[in-house]
Parts: structure tokens; C-alpha cells; sequence
């Protein structure tokens, strides 16, 4: 799904003393099957923005195009479920959102609030938990009797059984350790790919988004500050740093190689591996 | 969501009310709830009157602000004005259409009621929005202090007062955020027939009766792995201190309660 933003601006608490402004001026296009990363200092209007894109907040000035539907500032109140149903948002730690008495209940609450049959709705629970690496056996366990990693998932296959064309993912991986924040982005990456979903991930981690995404955002102080490619972003630390963020570890090695060395290599990936290859690329050019 | 209540928030400003102390507004916002019922005229409503616009001026608070805190009990006010204007037959008739009777009794009285209600709502919302939370316990742990006496748990109280203030916001940013998740899973709290609404709800209470939970556990353990051990022999951060100016406007009250009590009719 096509999305676009157009002259976004939101105002917290408009009308009272405590009036901020959260959002300016926001430009942003995202074409259909692009992963986008949304990167960005605290309080720079990440989740402010994602929380826009299917309606839990209301623009206060400016619009919002998500496929066809039209969210427009004072415009008349639409019903938002066909909306909800495409765009699924996975909140920053998710796991706060289960309330059900069985994790099977729980992931089926999305599917049957958007009119999917409860007999659909179970094939649904059965078919995301495996998706998110659980055995079938947790469906019928409390979800209050998980690890913190486990209900994390579970929450996750809650957003995922809704089967939306958005996946809107607000720091997903926060509070997991090392092993399970790759495995939790591998499973939305495989996703995107398979679905030809359209992913929004809002992060902190730059080794995430020069991964996974194909366009990178950065926002600051409520403004999108920088947009294009990740090679095109990581090309400008100087920018990067005035926003509060730095490049990523692989380019500051970089960096600092070349300033030693006095050669100029550039990658084309963001990865360990990418960067020992350039390396040693270039060493081995050195030796003959 | 959840903006307008303007009873318990603070309003930060920089205003002669705001630089009282804590136990002054106390007493005197106290003794002004009993001081409303001796008005029982023009005169003396027309006194409360400019005694609370004087307060209302001296406390810097936008007149806009205190209005949208007031509209949600305007409707009680409202009603019960109504209730005393149709229902007091008193004093001379003035308007009569079919069953409906208006006396001129009946409409002095309403009005006195609307006032004494607006006026009682106004000033304790004034004392919560020129006093932060923590100073009003601050305060009610002084003025209650004689009560140790008797082994009453004072400090408890005014402990477990303004952990629970504080985390008033906090409670409704987590009502807000787990709102927000389920509305995005589908889930609607604003229609349908009420009983389908009040089912609606269970979603939101319990992941907040979880969350409310884990966080009493989480505080009361951060409590004791700093020390904490109850009120006894506990020093503080930041003492309170009775100025003149406190002086001053307990005379003012003072002077106030003896005009009304020559005025009354």
C-alpha cells in the first residue's frame, strides 16, 4: 500500500497551557513493498508520526493518503476499522497489550474485532505461532505464565493474525536480548518479503535499519529531517550527529580506516561481512 | 483522550497563591467550605464573590484554563439550579405556564445554590492547581501531625497519598497506550449498545490491573533496597515555611468571616 504524508503537523493538548508541538511540516512518501526506517533521537516525533498512520491520532493540520483512504486535519469522521485491519501496528512492548485468558484467545482478538470467523480465527492462532517460533502447546497456556520474551511473541502474533498489508513496527526488538532481537527482525524481514508487505520500523539501532531497510527517514525535533537510501544517509555523518545519532559501527570503522590509511573505500552494505570484504579486498590489492 | 480534568493537575506558574505554603492554602480553603454556607444573601454572596475573584487574579491561572475544568460540573450545577427553581414555592409567583410555576423565591434560591456550588468548586480547584501534589501532602502530614499522638499512621497516609498522585498520570499515559493498542487490533470503546461497551473494557483493565501490579511490587522493593523504613526520624528534602504573607491571607479570611457573619440577613 502506497502511503503519503502531506504538510503533517500534530499539536499534544492543543488549546490548553501544556500545548506542544510534536509534529511540522512532516513530507513522506512510501511506495508499496518498501521497508523504511524510521530513525531518530527520544522525542523526535517517531511513534507521534506511526501513530497517524492509522488514525489513533488525528492530524492537526495536513493529511495522511494510506492506499485509498484520506485522513485529513477537521475532516469528517470516517470509520477507521478497514484501515486498522490493513495497517497493523506493533506497539513498543507489546507485551503489556495481553489480557486474554489463553495466549489462543488472545492472538484471536484482533482477527475476530475485524469479522473474521472464530473457526478462521483458530486456524490463524495455530498458523502465527508457529510463524513467531513458539510451539502450538503455548496456545493453550495463560500468557501471564510467559517469559518475557515468549509473551513478546506472542503479542507480535496478536498484530501479525490480523494479516495487514502495513506492518507498522515501533521498536520491536527493545528489552530482548541479543539472540532474540535477530530472530524477532529476521521473522518481520522473511514477512515483508513473502507478503510484499509495506514495513515501517522505528528504531534506534542504525545496524538495523543499514540492514533491513531499502530507505531510511531520520527525524528531528518533529521534522523529517533526512530521507533517502541508507548509503545516501550514511554518507553524512555530520548531519547524522547533529540530530543526536551517529552512523553505523561498520561505517565509523570505516572511517577511521580510511583517515588512517589515507585510502577512500565505501560500502555498498552495511554489514561485518561487507566490511571484511572491502578490507580485505584492499589488502590483498596492497600485498601483489 | 483524557485532557479536560483539570481537578488534582497542577498549574505551574509564578504567582503570590503559588509561593503560599502548602499548610496555609490547607487551612484556609478548608475553612472557606464552611465560611460559603453563612452567606445567605446579596450582600454577603456579592462578598464570596469578590473574595474569590481577588483569589482567582491573585493566582496567574488563565480564566479559559479554570473554565474547561468547570464545564463538566457546570451540568450539576446547572440541574440542581433547576431543580430550586421549579420546585421552592415561595414569595410571589412570576411565571406560570400550565403545570410549571416559577416563584420569585424559588429563583433567588437556585441562583444562591448555583453560586454556592460554583463557588465551593472554584476555590478547590484553585488550591490543587497552585499547589504541586507533593507540597499538599507535605502539608497535610504537618497539620495532621498532632494526631501521632494517638498512634494514628499519619506519614502512611501521606505517603501512600502521594505515591498514589503521582502516579496518576502515569496510569492514564498507560490507559492511553494500551487503549491505543487494542483500538489498532479492532477493538472499539466509543460505540455499540452498552452492554457490548462495558465488555469492551476488559481489554483495557486488564492489562492495567498487570501493569498496576507489577509496578507497587517494583516501587515497594526499590523503597526498601534504598532504605526506606517508615516515617520515624525522617528528615526533609525541602521544609515548608510559613511566610507573612501566609498571615495575611489567614487574616484576610478572618476579616471575611466576621463581615459575613454582620451581613447576613
Amino acid at each position: 500500500m502506497d502511503i503519503s504524508v502531506k504538510r503533517l503537523e500534530h499539536r499534544y493538548m492543543q488549546g490548553t497551557p501544556f500545548e506542544r508541538r510534536a509534529l511540522h511540516d512532516v513530507n513522506l512518501h512510501v511506495a508499496d513493498g518498501t521497508f523504511l526506517a524510521l530513525i531518530g533521537h527520544t522525542g523526535s516525533g517517531k511513534s507521534t508520526l506511526i501513530q497517524h498512520l492509522n488514525g489513533l491520532l488525528k492530524p492537526s493540520a495536513g493529511s495522511i493518503q494510506m492506499g485509498e483512504m484520506v485522513l485529513e486535519a477537521g475532516g469528517k469522521k470516517q470509520d477507521l476499522k478497514p484501515l486498522r485491519k490493513k495497517a497493523g501496528i506493533v506497539f513498543q512492548y507489546p507485551e503489556h497489550q495481553l489480557f486474554e485468558e489463553t495466549v489462543e484467545k488472545d492472538i484471536m482478538f484482533g482477527p475476530l474485532n475485524f469479522g473474521v470467523s472464530a473457526d478462521e480465527a483458530k486456524e490463524t492462532a495455530k498458523k502465527v505461532i508457529e510463524l513467531v517460533g513458539l510451539p502450538e502447546s503455548v496456545l493453550s497456556k495463560s500468557p501471564f505464565d510467559l517469559s518475557g520474551g515468549q509473551m513478546r511473541r506472542v503479542a507480535i502474533a496478536g498484530v501479525l493474525a490480523m494479516n495487514p498489508e502495513v506492518l507498522i513496527l515501533d521498536e520491536p526488538t527493545a528489552g530482548l536480548d541479543p539472540a532474540g532481537r535477530v530472530e524477532i527482525m529476521e521473522l518481520f524481514y522473511d514477512l515483508h518479503k513473502k507478503n510484499n508487505l509495506t514495513t515501517l520500523l522505528v528504531t534506534h539501532s542504525m545496524e538495523d535499519a543499514s540492514k533491513y531497510a531499502d530507505d531510511i527517514a531520520v527525524m528531528h525535533k518533529g521534522e523529517l529531517y533526512l530521507h533517502g537510501k541508507p548509503s545516501e544517509i550514511f554518507n553524512q555523518r555530520e548531519a547524522l550527529q547533529q540530530a543526536g545519532l551517529d552512523v553505523p559501527e561498520t561505517v565509523q570503522f570505516l572511517l577511521k580506516w580510511n583517515e588512517k590509511s589515507g585510502q577512500n573505500l565505501t560500502l555498498s552494505a552495511f554489514t561485518i561481512d561487507e566490511l571484511a570484504r572491502r578490507l580485505s579486498e584492499s589488502l590483498k590489492k596492497r600485498g601483489k | 483522550m483524557l485532557q479536560n480534568v483539570i481537578i488534582g493537575q497542577y498549574y505551574p506558574a509564578s504567582s503570590p497563591l503559588h509561593r503560599m505554603d502548602s499548610r496555609s492554602k490547607l487551612i484556609a480553603a478548608f475553612f472557606y467550605l464552611f465560611i460559603v454556607f453563612l452567606a445567605n444573601s446579596w450582600v454577603t454572596y456579592g462578598l464570596l464573590i469578590v473574595f474569590t475573584a481577588f483569589t482567582i487574579a491573585s493566582s496567574k491561572v488563565p480564566l479559559r484554563f479554570l473554565y474547561k475544568g468547570l464545564k463538566p460540573i457546570l451540568i450539576l450545577v446547572v440541574f440542581t439550579m433547576l431543580l430550586h427553581v421549579f420546585l421552592t414555592k415561595e414569595g410571589d409567583m412570576l411565571y406560570k405556564a400550565g403545570w410549571l410555576e416559577i416563584y420569585e423565591g424559588g429563583l433567588i434560591q437556585g441562583i444562591f445554590i448555583a453560586m454556592r456550588l460554583l463557588l465551593l468548586v472554584l476555590m478547590t480547584s484553585l488550591l490543587t492547581l497552585t499547589t504541586t501534589p507533593i507540597d499538599i501532602t507535605d502539608g497535610l502530614e504537618h497539620l495532621l501531625g498532632p494526631l501521632k499522638k494517638w498512634r494514628l499512621p499519619v506519614h502512611e497516609f501521606a505517603l501512600m497519598m502521594s505515591i498514589s498522585l503521582r502516579f496518576i498520570p502515569t496510569l492514564l499515559q498507560e490507559t492511553e497506550k494500551i487503549m491505543k493498542a487494542q483500538m489498532a487490533r479492532g477493538a472499539d470503546f466509543t460505540s455499540g449498545p452498552i452492554k457490548e461497551r462495558a465488555k469492551a473494557f476488559v481489554p483495557l483493565l486488564v492489562p492495567l490491573f498487570v501493569s498496576s501490579f507489577k509496578r507497587a511490587e517494583e516501587l515497594a522493593l526499590a523503597m526498601e533496597a534504598r532504605g526506606y523504613r517508615g516515617g520515624e526520624g525522617r528528615t526533609r528534602l525541602r521544609a515548608l515555611e510559613w511566610h507573612t504573607r501566609d498571615t495575611i491571607a489567614l487574616l484576610l479570611l478572618f476579616v471575611l468571616t466576621v463581615l459575613l457573619f454582620l451581613l447576613r440577613s
